[in-house]
């Protein structure tokens, strides 16, 4: 397995790879932020919804 | 690779220098991989990735009803 890299020249698979990794990286962050349930900025969806829909009841 | 023991090949490492590079790789490769995995295990505690049998909605009240009681 190690002739692999007598095929390929390492500096550049490993440019390559790190570049490869930060792209999926980012692209899969930003679609869990995008959405509800995976956004972990925006806290907890369900606990909101309860919260707003307990709140007018209790005031 | 009859060329390669010449000090030459497609990359231009010799047959050494490619088995410490590959020993590099793949260790670094498996710690990556440790850490992916760690990572993963901790988000799909918080929150899982794959919906139960009735869905995500029912998952979601299974989170507040503990506020309910």
């Amino acid at each position: 397995m190690f002739r692999i890299w007598l095929l390929f020249d390492p500096r550049r698979a490993l440019v390559a790879l790190f570049v490869f990794l930060t792209v999926l990286a980012l692209l899969i962050h930003f679609i869990c932020l995008s959405t509800v349930r995976f956004n972990w900025l925006e806290g907890n969806p369900a606990l909101r919804a309860h919260a707003a829909l307990v709140a007018p009841l209790s005031a | 690779m009859a060329d390669t023991k010449a000090g030459v090949s497609t990359s231009g490492l010799t047959e050494s220098e490619a088995k410490e590079f590959h020993s590099i790789f793949v260790t670094s490769a498996a710690v990556f991989f440790i850490v992916v995995i760690i990572a993963h295990v901790l988000a799909y505690n918080w929150r899982p990735f794959w919906p139960g049998p009735h869905g995500w909605v029912a998952a979601m009240i299974d989170q507040i009803t503990p506020f309910l009681a």
